[in-house]
C-alpha cells in the first residue's frame, strides 16, 4: 500500500526540518523521513550556530532553544611544539542576551528542538526510516521515495540528505565529493562541569569561547583544530582535508587524542570525562562544491546536500545556511504549487531565490578562499615563523635580540622570499 | 557511559564504547578485499576515524562494520572502488546524543 503526501523531505537534519517547518507554516502537510532513531541522532558539527537566522524566523527561540553558551570570546591560535601565538577577540562590555550573534550548541539536541518546532507547525517527522531511492515516474518526475522497502508518494521531494550525497548521485545530479574539497572532522565531547569551565576560560555562566587552531599536531597539514565551550562540556576536534590524509603521515583515529594532549589544549580539558566520540565529513570547496542545479522535475536539494556551507577563514557556517535554504525551498514549492506545476522550469525559482540570498552572496564573495586555504605556507611555515619571532620578542636575558633580523632569518630558512610573500598577499587580498 | 581521561591517549576502541550504537545484524558496508590486495597505499587504514580497517597477520585487509561512525570517508578515499557503501537500515547504526 502506498501513501501520498504533498511533500516528502528526505533527511531530518537542520535543512530538512527547516524546510518542513516553513512548508507547514504555509499550510502544507510535509513528512520528514529520517534514517536515525530520532531527529539529530546522525548529526555532527563543530559547535556553533549564528543567531540572525533564528531571530528572523523563530520568535521566542532564545528562551526555548537548547543554547549552551553565547560566544563572547573568539580565539585563533597558531600552535607550535612548545609555545603558541593566539589572537583573542573579546567585547569588553558584556552584551545583553539578545545581542550575541552566535551561540554554542550540540547539533543532535538542536536538531531535536527544530524537529519539535516543525511538528508544532503541523509537519510530520518519521524517524527510524531510511530512504534508499527516489522514484521517478514515466515523465522523469520525482514522484516518491522508497523508505526501508516501502513506497511513499509525494508531489514534491526535498533532498536533504547531507554531505554524503548517495541519492543525488543515484539521480545523476552530482558526482562523488572530491578528496581535495572534502574534509573529515573528528570530535570529542568532554565533561568538565560548569564551574570548572568558567574558571579555566574566565567566563560567566552563559558566556562561551570559540577557539580555532592551526599547527600543533596538524603541523604541515591543511586543516585545523577547534574547541568550543558548552554549558557543562568542552568539545574539541580536528578537520582535515581528505587529500591531505591521502598524501601525508596522519592517522585520523588518533588525531583527536593528539589534539587533546597537545599542551595548548590539554590545560583546558585536563581531568575531563569523555562523553562521546564522533566523526563527520564537511565540504570545503565553497562555491565550487555547490550543486549547479539544486532543482529538477519534482524535487529540490537543500542544505549540505546542495553544498551550502561556508568557511570564511574566521568563521564556519552551515546551520544558518541550511535553515535559509529550507525557507527558500518552501517558498519555491509554495509558488509552484499555486501554479499547479512541478516541472524543473517552475522549480528553478528556488535557484534564483538562493542566488539572491545570504547563501550565494557569501559563497560568491568567498569563492577564492578555498584555494587560498590550500596554501601549505599557512600550515607548514607560518606556525614556525610566528613562534620563532614572538618567542624572541618575549625572551629577555643578557643576550641582545632584535626581532627584525630574527623575522628575516626565519623567512629565509623557510624559503619565503619577498616575491613569494607578495604573491601570498595578493592571493589573500582576493580571498579573505 | 563515560570515561575519565588521563594524560595519555585513549584508544579509539575505548572511545567508541562511549558512543551509542544500535548495531544491525548485517554490515552496511561491504569491502571487496580482492581489490585491496593490489592496492599499495590502502589509505582507508589511516583515514577511517574509527580505525575499522586494518591488516591481518598475512597482510590482508580486514574490515569490521561495528563501530562505524557513518562519516563516508572510506567510500571517497578508496582508490579501487572496493567499498560498497550504504547507511545502516532505518533506526540503526550510530546514535549521537550530542553531535
Amino acid at each position: 500500500m502506498s501513501e501520498k503526501f504533498d511533500v516528502v523531505v528526505v533527511g531530518g537534519g537542520p535543512a530538512g526540518l527547516s524546510t518542513a517547518y516553513f512548508l507547514a507554516e504555509k499550510g502544507f502537510e510535509p513528512v520528514v523521513i529520517e534514517r536515525g532513531p530520532e531527529p539529530g541522532s546522525k548529526n555532527v558539527f563543530g559547535g556553533r550556530i549564528y543567531s540572525y537566522v533564528l531571530d528572523k524566523y523563530f520568535p521566542g527561540w532564545r528562551k526555548e532553544a537548547p543554547i549552551e553558551r553565547w560566544v563572547r570570546k573568539e580565539r585563533m591560535s597558531i600552535t607550535c611544539e612548545s609555545d603558541s601565538v593566539t589572537l583573542d577577540y573579546v567585547k569588553h562590555k558584556p552584551l545583553k542576551e539578545d545581542e550575541y550573534d552566535s551561540f554554542t550548541a550540540f547539533l543532535s539536541k538542536f536538531t531535536g528542538w527544530l524537529s519539535e518546532k516543525a511538528e508544532e507547525k503541523g509537519a510530520m517527522v518519521l524517524p527510524g526510516s531510511r530512504v534508499e531511492d527516489i522514484v521517478l515516474n514515466d515523465q522523469g518526475y520525482a514522484s516518491g521515495v522508497v523508505a526501508d522497502g516501502e513506497k511513499i508518494e509525494a508531489d514534491y521531494i526535498v533532498i536533504a540528505e547531507g554531505v554524503n550525497t548517495l541519492l543525488s548521485e543515484k539521480l545523476g545530479i552530482r558526482s562523488k565529493p572530491r578528496l581535495e574539497t572534502t574534509a573529515l572532522g573528528v570530535k570529542e565531547v568532554i565533561r568538565l562541569g560548569k564551574e570548572e569551565i568558567n574558571k579555566r576560560f574566565g567566563l560567566e555562566d552563559w558566556e562561551g569561547v570559540a577557539h580555532f587552531f592551526i599547527g600543533g599536531p596538524l603541523k604541515g597539514i591543511a586543516g585545523g583544530g577547534f574547541l568550543y565551550t558548552m554549558g557543562e562540556y568542552v568539545t574539541i576536534g580536528a578537520v582535515v582535508r581528505l587529500s591531505e590524509v591521502n598524501r601525508k603521515e596522519i592517522t585520523m583515529k588518533d588525531i583527536a587524542e593528539q589534539l587533546r594532549l597537545h599542551p595548548a589544549i590539554y590545560r583546558y580539558v585536563k581531568d575531563g570525562v569523555l562523553m562521546e566520540y564522533s566523526a563527520h565529513l564537511t565540504r570545503e570547496g565553497g562555491l565550487l562544491d555547490v550543486l549547479e542545479k539544486p532543482y529538477g522535475p519534482g524535487y529540490l536539494v537543500v542544505g549540505d546536500a546542495a553544498g551550502f556551507i561556508l568557511n570564511t577563514g574566521f568563521t564556519i557556517r552551515g546551520v544558518d545556511l541550511a535553515i535559509e535554504s529550507g525557507r527558500l525551498a518552501a517558498e519555491a514549492i509554495s509558488k509552484a504549487h499555486e501554479e499547479g506545476k512541478r516541472d524543473a522550469e517552475t522549480l528553478s525559482v528556488y535557484k534564483r531565490l538562493v542566488e539572491e540570498s545570504v547563501i550565494y552572496r557569501n559563497l560568491r564573495e568567498y569563492r577564492n578562499l578555498p584555494k587560498f586555504l590550500e596554501n601549505e605556507v599557512l600550515y607548514r611555515d607560518l606556525p614556525d615563523i610566528a613562534c620563532e619571532v614572538l618567542g624572541t620578542a618575549y625572551t629577555t636575558d643578557e643576550e641582545v635580540r632584535r626581532i627584525y633580523p630574527v623575522l628575516m632569518n626565519s623567512l629565509k630558512s623557510h624559503g619565503l622570499g619577498w616575491i613569494t610573500l607578495f604573491k601570498l598577499f595578493l592571493e589573500a587580498r582576493r580571498s579573505i | 557511559m563515560s570515561s575519565n581521561m588521563e594524560e595519555k591517549p585513549l584508544s579509539v576502541e575505548k572511545r567508541l564504547t562511549l558512543t551509542k550504537f544500535e548495531i544491525f545484524e548485517k554490515p552496511h558496508i561491504i569491502v571487496d578485499t580482492e581489490k585491496c590486495s593490489k592496492c599499495e597505499t590502502k589509505p582507508c587504514i589511516k583515514a577511517c576515524p574509527a580505525g575499522l580497517y586494518s591488516l591481518d597477520e598475512n597482510g590482508k585487509l580486514v574490515f569490521v562494520y561495528e563501530g562505524c561512525l557513518e562519516c563516508g570517508t572510506c567510500r571517497l578515499i578508496c582508490p579501487y572502488d572496493a567499498v560498497s557503501w550504504s547507511y545502516p537500515p532505518g533506526g540503526h547504526g550510530v546514535w549521537y546524543k550530542f553531535g
